[in-house]
This record gives structure tokens, C-alpha cells and sequence, in this order.
């Protein structure tokens, strides 16, 4: 029980600690000796420290300096050696009867704060120094750790500051009033809940567990030693009410059952979260200023967490919350933004009248009206533009009739100029009108990516009816779907067999014959009315249509017109699909600013080589790509002499690892080729947020998507709809130009995600995706709220998939995961699905997907398992699930065996030799085994692996594999045997 | 405000030798202004066997003086530092009273007695000189390094000379005293990094006497080897191909450097301020 002269430090590493020393001031009457201080000090702690070698002992340090604020400052804050018990330190003014000023120090693993009021006491005289009795705590569970996170990590960067990497240890203090005590000292127990209110919302945990050092109950009041030590309180504030929370913040200090210590602190932050903020919550032990404005009772030099919450009270008597923060993971004015909201959700737990408290803690509203107003201006440029109410088909004829000669379209060495597409355009919409098309009526445009899809929209629009694109290449179920949910009368298509539905298929050209003589009237329907209906994944299973009017469109090329010099200068790609409405941007971008639009044929989309000797030979300048597609493209360039003519690309469709744009930007420097991140929404019109990428972006790491386009604005709301802090995550909300009209038929979808604009007036979206807000704008985005995925820019419902291997009568469970998502490599992204089958035929069921589910949402894998692996709460639990099993059918006898006659009959020819080639190329690329007749897509291939196939067989001087070979013959048996005669030439 | 001063050095401890005047001095009150605290150490008194004026208590006082004025929290201590164990004390002391002792700077030393042939000194005059220049900057490396590796961190600044680095003509105690600080430094070096100590050494070309600092060094120089000092002086800023002296704050600045987390990767290294005289 008695201290030790041998005890060892309790400090790791014996560093002198800041965070672990507090000080105490005390004025002592004019004229005091200080040599009678010295005396007394030197007689009371050879008596309480007998053992002590005497140079080791405490002496008195006399400074015939006037104390003034700076010298007295430096000492208050200056950390006592390590091992020693106490630093006393007197201030006496040079002349007779100056002020005399003490400051005592000492570490809190030797003294607590109750210590160091006595030895001023004993100073003081009125005590006398036989009185107190050095003692350590009899403590009642395991030995405390210091006051700190037992194995001295940080809870890491926050997510919701900007730390600085280089600042090391350095602490900052800050101190925020609190008005609402009305200076009756702040309740400990009330500011731990508050603090964990706010953390909860920062960092959107539910239980946030905060550090609370505290004082052992049944303190002697004459003990000389260590009293103080931390507990770690879990706040539910998910869960709990707020009072109960409080009493129960309150019982952890005032009785804590359990000291911190490395096993307790381990379990309490098994979730991963770790301890961010700790409350100082010593009774008697808060912070208080002298009416110099100096601390007269400093608790803490700095932080021992991330954040170290301190009550204070001020020189004139105010209650304040001095708030430490480390800067290497939290910059000032976040700090200062947390500590306002502690204090706010401080004032609403501590309302005087009980009515007037928060039900729940998430009753409490961190934001008043001046932050409200902030962060919702933060959310839109500060200027609202005024588009010019265009309809897309009277904005594109502005143009022609500007340049009615300059090139429009190009597609393989055909080109067609805005007066030729206007008319071919304008006769195809006398056609639709013969059809019988009739205003607002939606018209399926099932046509690949050609000058015909081009003329098509145009003339849909001309018409006054509206586009609905589908995509040839999606399966037949999907279009038919299409055509049914839409309510499509009439399909304008050059697939041969569209699948049977009500809709009735007609050719592009034979609509064009019907309108050959006929003259079209101007169209009734205004730009607020719908342009095109585009199809997007459902989490219920089903696509949903988003309805987007004309205005959009023509708001969103206004909106980066001057910022992205759009022009008749440029030309752009139409590189993606019709039903991805990414090419809304690359069709109307162009023909919307003069521009000309080079058609990308499927096949060289599909193949980064030859999209390249496209870009060059028709010197496209402005070019849009998801990130993954880019990255291909960087693959393919490099090492190419005739450099791009890019001077702007856009990036969409999903997040963008910056990594890949280093070696980029070694060929294409950012003064010559402007990079552009856009995040966007179908349900907004392609794009929200606009980010130049530069250098320094990529150095940097950045996942700012950038701040909005002029006219949208953004919202990041919590789940009542309220903006959450800077910095703190929430879901984004979309309002302004871009927000579609609906989706089509769902009226009760509709209401969910399309809410009234609180904030601005007109209509919000809700978009299901997380982001957070930064005070210049910059938006970052954290993924989605739900199961919505991104795959090669496809945007996925995984719970669609799931519902239609549900469907399936053999199928009754399945699980879909996205594997390989976070891998460096945008090709290892793919879907596995488990199922729980009648039989174990699980191609069977992929194929029966594959009817239903385009080609980037079919799983690569499908695994049966007897019953899905469930949580103790229900839930799938994807660590017990079995890696996955390549997709293969049940065992055919003579196939499994050997290879049937046929294939034993080409075994001597050149095609069998190519197949074991082929297979070897497979294998390495895909890295399961491949069979002859294995499908490629079924093995886990991909756009992005086909194109690694390719580069493997050109390595190896096998034949040259274009990407339609590959898509039409995808087992290496037809692969081989398409291929041969190349071989054999 | 946790950090209430400000500068390079801020929140440091710092512990220089030789401080009443001269380098000393000019060290003392840079690293003050850069935020220091200080233990000031000098002999301040006469030298047995040094035959010049060595520094006084009342100039030890005024460069403590100096430092406070720029907000330094300042101890004094009046010690020889052949004197190992007034040494260990002032480390100790300093270490109570700053809670800390991140520099150490090595800066006394002695030129004289000099101004003859190597073959022509004494036990005694070979002795001295060794004992003080180069025995006695290990001695001071001794008394922190303990405190230093608890620390786990520190930086030592051992004053040597461009005579730790070329030979003068009648000057061989001086010369192999300062090549022997040259030498302690890289094996200090060596043995302390692990312990995150750095070592470095600092060579000073010819310092001119600059009256507010009090130095000296330049005129007994002169003295020893009897010479007029403008004579001197007027060969040092022909021989340096800046034609000029060094000044005292040139050489405070380096120490500044070295003792500062800004040349935290820099160990056993000898950095020179010569005004380029060694590099003919």
C-alpha cells in the first residue's frame, strides 16, 4: 500500500507525457519567502518520501522573474520528468511585496489532482505536513492502465477531419462556451452521453464506447498517490433513452465496476471501432481559469485521446468545454465543429424542464439554423443559373441551323452532317406519326450503337413521343420485360426476332419510307416533359423506368458548357450502351454544343486496342469512360507512338481509384488533357458533381467527387431528413436540374425516393448512396445504403439477381456476393451466387439467369450448398460460405471421360493443337481449369479478362483474337475451330 | 495553448557548454528565440593551464539574461567540465527542472596553449588540451545519453572545427583534439542511433570576434602565435573564398539545424561552415 521509491513509471516508454500531467496554480500572499517555501516543501517530502534518494526528491525551483502570462503558461504546460514525483515551481517578482505565484505539477500515475490541492495546502500552511499519507489505491479490480488506450494506438484517422500525417503527437486545444449551466459546472455524466451522441453521428456507430477518467470511489481524503484512473463506457445511443443513458454514464463514473484495461478495452471495441473521445470527468477535478484568464486548475497539459473532452470553467466564471484534439488525426476547425455539438446535444439532455429533453438521442438536432443554412448553401454553387426552357430536339436544331454543314455523326467512314441528320431525323419522326405514334406515347429504340439509334431518338422526340433504349445485346426476357412494364406499342428495332410481346417491331428504315412525304407540325409537349425512359436494377427484383424530361438533359450540357469549353470543335464517342445513360451524356453532349459523334462499333468497344486506333484516327477530343474501361485504355496505349487527341475525359459510372492515372498523366499531362470525375445518378440525369483530377488528386488519394454542377444541389441528410454536420456521413440527396420526373408506373416508389426539396423548394432524390459533405462543397461518396453494387460501371441490385434465382422452381435459398471487389484489378470483380438446389444442377441454373439477366449481372459462379450459413441473428453469414465452385454440368458420361469422335477426329489438326493452347491461355488467365466446352463467361470471364486473353495469345503468336470471336464462340473447342484457318494461313 | 511558445526548437530542452560567451552565447540565445528552455554551462572563472581570459560568471549571467528576455526558461550552473561528475548533476538538474533534455551542445572547448611545434609541447600543455576539447565533449555525451534513450530521442551537437578536419601549423593539440571530436562523433553516432540519439558535429571556419557575443577565440589565436590580430585576421579572410570571417549567428543557425527535428534523418554527419575554406 505505501509507495515505492522503485515503482516503475507507468508511462510506456518513460517519455515525458503531457497528456498523463495536470498542475494546479496558487497565489501566494505578497511577500511570502520563498525560502520559507522552500523549506517546507523540502521538510514534508523527506518525510512522505523517506526512502527517496535525496537529489531525487521534489525540490522547490524559485524563478525572481515577475510571473508573467508567458512565463507562467510555459510552466503550467510543461510535462514533470519522468520519475519525478513533483514539480514545484515560484514565481517571485524581483522587487519586495511582487506577486507570488506557485505551480505544481506532477504526473497522474504519481499524483492525483486531490494530491497536488494538499501538498499546496501543506505549502500553504493549512495543513500541517504530517497529515497526509502517501498511499497507493487498493484498487478494486485489475490494475489500471494510465489514463489512456492500454496499447497506445489511436482510433486512426477520422473519417470526418483532415488530420495531418506529419504532426506526430502535437495536440491542439480549443474551448467552446457552454452557456446552457448557467455556470452551475458542467454534469460529467451528461457530457459523456453527449460526446458519444455526437461521435455516433460522425462516424455513424451505433454504440460508441468513450473513454472517462474518473477518481476511485472512497478516496482518503489525506492520501498522497494515484487515484484516478480510466474506465471505458459503451454508450447505446441506437438503443437506450437518453436518461437512462445518462444514469447509466453516470453509475460507470461514480461507481466504475471495471478499470481500463487491455482486455476489457479489447472486448468492449471488438466491432473495430476504437476508442475516438475521452471525457475528463474527475469529480472536483474540471478545469478552472484564474481572472487572468490562465488555468489556476489545469487537468490535463493535452489529450490522451483523439479527442479529450475537458469541463472548464472560465475566468469569469463560466462554465467551458476545453477540447484537446491530436492533430495528426483531427485539424482544428473539425475539432471546433465536434465540440459545438457536444455542446448543443449537451444543452438539449440538460433542458431544465423534462418536457423539453430528447426522447430519444436521436431526437436531438446537432445543427442550428445559421449551420443549417451553411451546409445546405455548401451543397449547390453559389449562383443558381437560368437554362433557356429548351426541349432536346428544338436545342439540337438551334444548332443545325447554326452549322447545318459541319460533320454530326461518324460511324466507319460514313459521316452525316446536322442538316442530314435533322432530315433523316425529321423523316423517320413523319414515319413514327404515320405509325400512329401519338404525343408522349413511349417508343422502344431496340438498335445497336449506330447512326441509326442517333436518328431514332432524334425523330422519337421530333414526334413528340418518348425514347425508351434497349439494348440488343440484353436477353430477351429483360427486353420483353422492357417493353411490357413501358407499355410500348411500337419498337423501332434491326434486331431480327424480338421477342414476343405486345409491342410491334418495325425497322428503322422501313418507319423512314413511311415518312418520306409527309411534313411534321411543331410539338405540343413542353421541356418539362418527358424525353426518354431509361431502365435501371431494382432492388424488388424488377427493373424500374426513370422518366427524365427534356430540360434536364439540355441543363446539364448548359451546366458544363463554359466550365468544360464544349464546342464544335470537339469530337466525342459513343461508346456505351443506349440503356446506360451515361451515353445521354455522349449523344447529347455533342449534338447540344455543335460538336460531332463518332459511333463506336460494339465489337471495338469491346476492345481497347482498336478503341484506341479509333480515338486516334478520328482524333476524338472528349471522352467518356468508366474507370475501368479507362484503365484498358491506358493498358492499350502504352507503348504507342501517334499519341490520343484527347483534351478531356470524363469519368463515370462508378468510383475512381486514382491510382491507374499516374502513368496517364506521365503521357497526357493535365494541360493538355483535362480528367473530369463525375458522380451521377440515372435518377438525376447522368451526373450530379464535377472533380478535376489532377496530380495532385492522385498523390493525394482523393475520393472527393467534387462539388455540384451549376443548378444541382446536394443534401447529406440523416435518416429524418435533417443535414448531417460536415464531415459526417449521411445519405445523399439530389435536388435541382437534374431530378428525374419518376419512375414510371411506381407511383409508391416515386413518393419514397422523390421527396419535396425542404430546403430550396421543387423535388429532392433520395439516391441511397452515403456520402459526406465537405464545407467548400466537395462531395465524397461512400458506397451504397443498400445492396446496389457497381461492376465495371453496371449498376447492380444484388438483391434483383437474387430474386431471379429465386424464381428458378429448383431454386430454394440464395445468397449473391460481389468477390474481388476491393482487388486492385477491376477484372477479379465478380458475382458469386449460393444456392440451395433440387438436384445439383447448378448450370441449369445459371442458364436459366442468363435469360433473364444481362451479361454484367450474371453470376460468375454458382455454388449449391445443402443450407445457406446463417448468423446467430439471422443473418447470411458470408465467412462460413465455401469459396466458390466454377459453374459445371452434372458429369456427362463420354464427355467426362474422353473427348467425344469429333473432337478426337480434330485432335490430329491444327484447331486441337490451337485448343491446348487456348486452354493453357484460359487457365493462366482465369485461374481455374478449363474444359473444351467450357463456356468462358460461365468460367468467370469477363470484358476485362477477354482482353487479357487476347494480349496472352498475341504473346504466345497465336492467331489475333477479336473480341466478336470471342463473344460468338466462347469454349475453346469453337474458339479453336473459328480461329483455325487463321492459324493454318 | 499547449505549446506556448513558438520556433524551431519549441517545447525542446536544451543543455550548451561554454555558454558565458563567444559560440556559446550566440547558441544559447538562438535556440531561446527558437523556443528553447536552457541549461547554461560554463567554467566562468580562469582554467588551470589555459593561458587566456576564460569566460566569467557575470558574462555566464548576462547570456542567461539574454535568453529569459526571449521568454527561455533558464537555469545556470558554473561548472568545469573536466568535472564529471558536475556534468551528471547539471543533466540531472535539468532533466528535474524541464522534464526533458532533448540537446545537448558540446560547445566548450579551448585554442590555446598553442603557437609552437608539435614537439615542442608539454605533458601538461598536451594534456589540457585533450582533456578539455576532446575528453571532455565525451564526457558531456555521458551525462545526457541516459536521458536521451528513456526519451528515446535527442539530438548532440559536438562543436568541433575545420581543424577537426585539415591541419594548422602550429596548432597540433588543437588540430588532434578536434579530429578526435570528428572521430568521437561517427562512433557516438553509430552506438546511439538505435537509442534514436543523433550525433553530428559542427566545424566553424575562423569566427570573427563579434563584441556582443565576447569572443575571443580569434585573438588568442593571434596571440598564440604571436601575431598582431589584424594581421590575423586579414590572412583568415584572404584564405576563405567568401573573404569574409564567419559570424557567430552563422554558426548558432547550424546548431539550430542540427538540434531541430528538421535534420532528423542526419547522423554522424560533419557539417561545415567555413566559408568554403576547406574546400580549396
Amino acid at each position: 500500500m505505501s509507495a515505492s521509491g522503485t515503482e516503475p513509471p507507468l508511462v510506456p516508454g518513460d517519455r515525458p507525457s503531457a497528456a498523463h500531467c495536470h498542475a494546479l496554480r496558487v497565489r501566494l500572499p505578497a511577500g511570502t519567502s520563498a525560502d520559507d517555501v522552500a523549506a517546507a516543501l523540502s521538510e514534508a517530502v523527506r518525510a512522505w518520501w523517506p526512502q527517496d534518494a535525496p537529489e531525487r526528491l521534489p525540490r522547490l525551483w524559485t524563478e525572481r522573474t515577475p510571473a508573467t502570462a508567458g512565463a507562467l503558461r510555459a510552466e503550467l504546460y510543461r510535462p514533470v520528468a519522468p520519475g519525478s514525483r513533483l514539480r514545484a515551481v515560484l514565481f517571485t517578482g524581483p522587487g519586495p511585496g511582487a506577486e507570488t505565484e506557485l505551480v505544481l505539477t506532477a504526473h497522474r500515475a504519481d499524483l492525483d489532482m486531490a494530491s497536488l490541492r494538499l501538498v499546496a495546502d501543506v505549502l500553504l500552511g493549512r495543513v500541517p505536513a504530517d497529515r497526509p499519507r502517501p498511499l497507493r489505491p487498493d484498487w478494486p479490480g485489475p490494475r489500471p492502465s494510465p489514463p489512456s488506450r492500454p496499447d497506445g494506438d489511436h482510433a486512426g484517422p477520422a473519417a470526418w477531419a483532415e488530420g495531418d500525417p506529419t504532426a506526430g503527437t502535437d495536440t491542439a486545444t480549443l474551448a467552446v462556451p457552454v452557456p446552457a449551466t448557467g455556470g452551475a459546472g458542467l454534469d460529467p455524466a451528461l457530457l459523456v452521453v453527449a460526446t458519444a451522441v455526437v461521435q455516433a453521428r460522425y462516424e455513424g456507430v451505433e454504440r460508441p464506447v468513450i473513454g472517462v477518467l474518473t477518481v476511485l470511489p472512497g478516496r482518503p481524503e489525506s492520501a498522497l498517490g494515484p487515484f484516478e484512473g480510466n474506465v471505458l463506457v459503451p454508450v447505446d445511443v441506437g438503443g437506450g433513452r437518453p436518461a437512462e443513458l445518462v444514469d447509466r454514464a453516470r453509475q460507470a463514473i461514480t461507481a466504475p465496476q471495471a478499470w481500463c484495461d487491455p482486455s476489457t478495452y479489447a472486448e468492449l471495441t471488438s466491432g473495430g471501432h476504437r476508442v475516438r473521445a475521452g471525457v475528463l470527468a474527475v469529480p472536483g477535478g474540471a478545469g478552472r481559469q484564474g481572472p487572468d484568464g490562465l488555468p489556476t486548475v489545469l487537468p490535463c497539459l493535452a489529450g490522451t485521446f483523439d479527442l479529450t473532452l475537458v469541463p472548464d470553467r472560465g475566468a469569469g466564471g463560466e462554465d467551458v468545454l476545453t477540447v484537446h484534439h491530436r492533430l495528426a488525426e483531427i485539424d482544428a476547425g473539425s475539432a471546433a465543429r465536434f465540440a459545438r455539438h457536444v455542446v448543443t446535444a449537451y444543452t438539449r439532455l440538460a433542458a431544465p424542464a423534462p418536457e423539453d429533453r430528447p426522447a430519444v438521442a436521436l431526437d436531438i438536432d446537432l445543427l442550428d439554423g445559421a449551420e443549417r443554412e451553411q451546409l445546405v448553401r455548401a451543397g449547390g454553387p453559389a449562383t443558381t443559373p437560368e437554362w433557356p426552357p429548351y426541349r432536346l430536339d428544338e436545342a439540337f436544331a438551334r444548332q443545325a441551323a447554326r452549322r447545318p454543314d459541319a460533320v454530326a455523326l461518324v460511324c466507319e467512314g460514313d459521316s452525316i452532317t446536322y442538316r442530314e441528320l435533322d432530315s433523316r431525323a425529321e423523316r423517320m419522326a413523319v414515319g413514327l406519326l404515320a405509325q400512329g405514334v401519338t404525343p408522349g406515347e413511349r417508343v422502344g429504340l431496340c438498335l445497336g450503337r449506330s447512326p441509326d439509334l442517333v436518328v431514332a431518338m432524334l425523330a422519337v422526340l421530333k414526334a413528340d413521343a418518348v425514347y425508351v433504349p434497349m439494348d440488343p445485346a440484353h436477353p430477351a426476357d429483360r427486353l420483353a420485360y422492357t417493353a411490357e412494364d413501358a407499355g410500348l406499342r411500337l419498337v423501332v428495332t434491326d434486331v431480327d426476332a424480338l421477342p414476343a410481346t405486345s409491342a410491334r417491331a418495325v425497322r428503322p428504315d422501313e418507319v423512314a419510307a413511311a415518312g418520306a412525304d409527309g411534313t411534321l407540325a411543331p410539338p405540343g409537349r413542353g421541356p418539362g416533359e418527358a424525353a426518354y425512359v431509361i431502365y435501371t436494377s431494382g432492388s424488388t427484383g424488377r427493373p424500374k423506368g426513370v422518366v427524365v424530361p427534356h430540360r434536364n438533359v439540355v441543363a446539364l450540357i448548359d451546366a458544363t458548357r463554359e466550365d468544360f469549353g464544349l464546342g464544335p470543335d470537339d469530337t466525342w464517342t459513343l461508346f456505351h450502351s443506349s440503356a446506360f445513360d451515361f451515353s445521354v451524356w455522349e449523344i447529347w453532349g455533342p449534338l447540344l454544343t455543335g460538336g460531332s459523334l463518332v459511333v463506336v462499333p460494339y465489337w471495338v468497344s469491346r476492345s481497347p486496342g482498336e478503341f484506341r486506333d479509333l480515338l486516334v484516327e478520328r482524333r476524338v477530343s472528349v471522352l467518356s469512360q468508366t474507370p475501368s474501361a479507362f484503365a484498358q485504355l491506358i493498358e492499350a496505349d502504352r507503348g504507342h507512338g501517334r499519341p490520343l487527341s484527347l483534351r478531356l475525359v470524363v469519368f463515370g459510372g462508378e468510383p475512381l481509384d486514382t491510382r491507374v492515372l499516374r502513368t496517364w498523366f506521365d503521357r497526357y499531362p493535365e494541360s493538355a488533357c483535362r480528367l473530369v470525375n463525375m458522380f451521377g445518378i440515372t435518377e438525376t440525369t447522368v451526373h450530379v458533381t464535377a472533380q478535376t483530377v489532377t496530380r495532385r488528386e492522385v498523390l493525394a488519394g482523393s475520393r472527393s467527387v467534387g462539388p455540384a454542377l451549376p443548378g444541382w444541389y446536394l443534401y447529406v441528410l440523416d435518416e429524418r431528413g435533417r443535414p448531417v454536420p460536415f464531415g459526417a456521413p449521411g445519405e445523399i440527396h439530389v435536388g435541382g436540374a437534374g431530378v428525374a420526373l419518376e419512375y414510371l408506373n411506381r407511383p409508391e416508389l416515386t413518393a419514397e425516393r422523390f421527396l419535396p426539396d425542404p430546403f430550396r423548394g421543387g423535388r429532392m432524390y433520395r439516391s441511397g448512396d452515403r456520402g459526406r459533405l465537405w464545407p467548400d462543397g466537395r462531395l465524397e461518396h461512400l458506397g451504397r445504403l443498400d445492396n446496389q453494387v457497381k461492376i465495371r460501371g453496371f449498376r447492380i441490385e444484388l438483391d434483383e439477381i437474387r430474386n431471379v434465382l429465386l424464381d428458378d422452381p429448383a431454386v430454394t435459398a440464395a445468397a449473391v456476393l460481389v468477390a474481388g471487389e476491393g482487388a486492385q484489378d477491376a477484372a477479379a470483380a465478380r458475382i458469386d451466387a449460393y444456392v440451395v438446389l433440387d438436384g445439383d444442377d447448378t448450370a441449369a441454373v445459371r442458364g436459366r439467369a442468363a435469360t433473364l439477366l444481362p451479361e454484367y449481372m450474371l453470376p460468375a459462379t454458382v455454388t449449391a450448398l445443402p443450407a445457406l450459413p446463417l448468423t446467430a441473428n439471422g443473418k447470411l453469414d458470408t465467412r462460413r460460405l465455401p469459396a466458390p465452385a466454377a459453374v459445371r454440368r452434372p458429369p456427362a458420361p463420354a464427355a467426362a471421360v474422353q473427348d467425344p469422335p469429333t473432337a478426337r477426329r480434330h485432335s490430329r489438326g491444327p484447331s486441337a493443337e490451337l485448343s491446348a493452347q487456348l486452354a493453357e491461355v484460359w487457365e493462366a488467365v482465369l485461374g481455374v481449369p478449363v474444359g473444351p466446352d467450357d463456356n468462358f463467361f460461365s468460367l468467370g470471364g469477363n470484358s476485362l479478362y477477354a482482353v487479357r486473353v487476347a494480349a496472352a495469345m498475341s504473346a504466345r503468336r497465336l492467331p489475333a483474337l477479336p473480341m466478336r470471336e470471342l463473344y460468338l464462340h466462347p469454349t475453346v473447342r469453337r474458339l479453336a475451330r473459328a480461329l483455325a484457318p487463321a492459324a493454318e494461313a | 495553448m499547449t505549446a506556448p511558445r513558438t520556433g524551431l526548437l519549441a517545447g525542446k530542452a536544451a543543455l550548451i557548454t561554454g555558454a558565458a560567451r563567444g559560440i556559446g552565447r550566440t547558441c544559447a540565445t538562438a535556440f531561446a528565440r527558437e523556443g528553447a528552455d536552457v541549461l547554461l554551462l560554463d567554467a566562468a572563472g580562469p582554467v588551470a593551464g589555459v593561458p587566456y581570459r576564460s569566460g566569467s560568471a557575470s558574462q555566464l549571467d548576462h547570456t542567461a539574461a539574454l535568453c529569459r528576455d526571449l521568454g527561455a526558461t533558464v537555469l545556470v550552473r558554473q561548472a568545469d567540465i573536466r568535472d564529471p561528475g558536475a556534468l551528471r548533476d547539471a543533466a540531472r538538474e535539468a532533466h528535474q527542472r524541464f522534464g526533458r533534455i532533448d540537446v545537448l551542445v558540446n560547445n566548450a572547448g579551448i585554442a590555446a596553449p598553442s603557437g609552437r611545434a608539435v614537439h615542442q609541447y608539454d605533458e601538461d600543455e598536451w594534456e589540457v588540451m585533450l582533456d578539455i576539447n576532446l575528453t571532455g565533449t565525451w564526457r558531456g555525451i555521458r551525462a545526457v545519453a541516459d536521458y536521451m534513450t528513456r526519451q528515446r530521442g535527442g539530438s548532440i551537437v559536438n562543436v568541433a572545427s575545420t581543424a577537426g578536419l585539415v591541419g594548422y601549423r602550429h596548432f597540433a593539440g588543437y588540430v588532434a583534439s578536434k579530429h578526435g571530436v570528428v572521430g568521437l562523433t561517427k562512433a557516438a553516432a553509430l552506438d546511439l542511433a538505435p537509442l534514436g540519439i543523433r550525433v553530428n558535429a559542427l566545424c566553424p571556419g575562423s569566427v570573427r570576434d563579434a563584441p556582443e557575443a565576447e569572443g575571443l577565440m580569434l585573438s588568442e589565436i593571434a596571440r598564440a602565435l604571436e601575431i598582431p590580430v589584424a594581421e590575423h585576421e586579414a590572412t583568415f579572410v584572404r584564405d576563405q573564398p567568401t573573404n569574409e570571417l564567419v559570424e557567430p549567428d552563422s554558426i548558432a543557425e547550424a546548431a539550430v539545424w542540427l538540434a531541430s527535428d528538421r535534420s532528423r534523418q542526419m547522423t554522424g554527419s560533419v557539417l561545415t561552415v567555413d566559408g568554403g575554406f576547406t574546400s580549396r
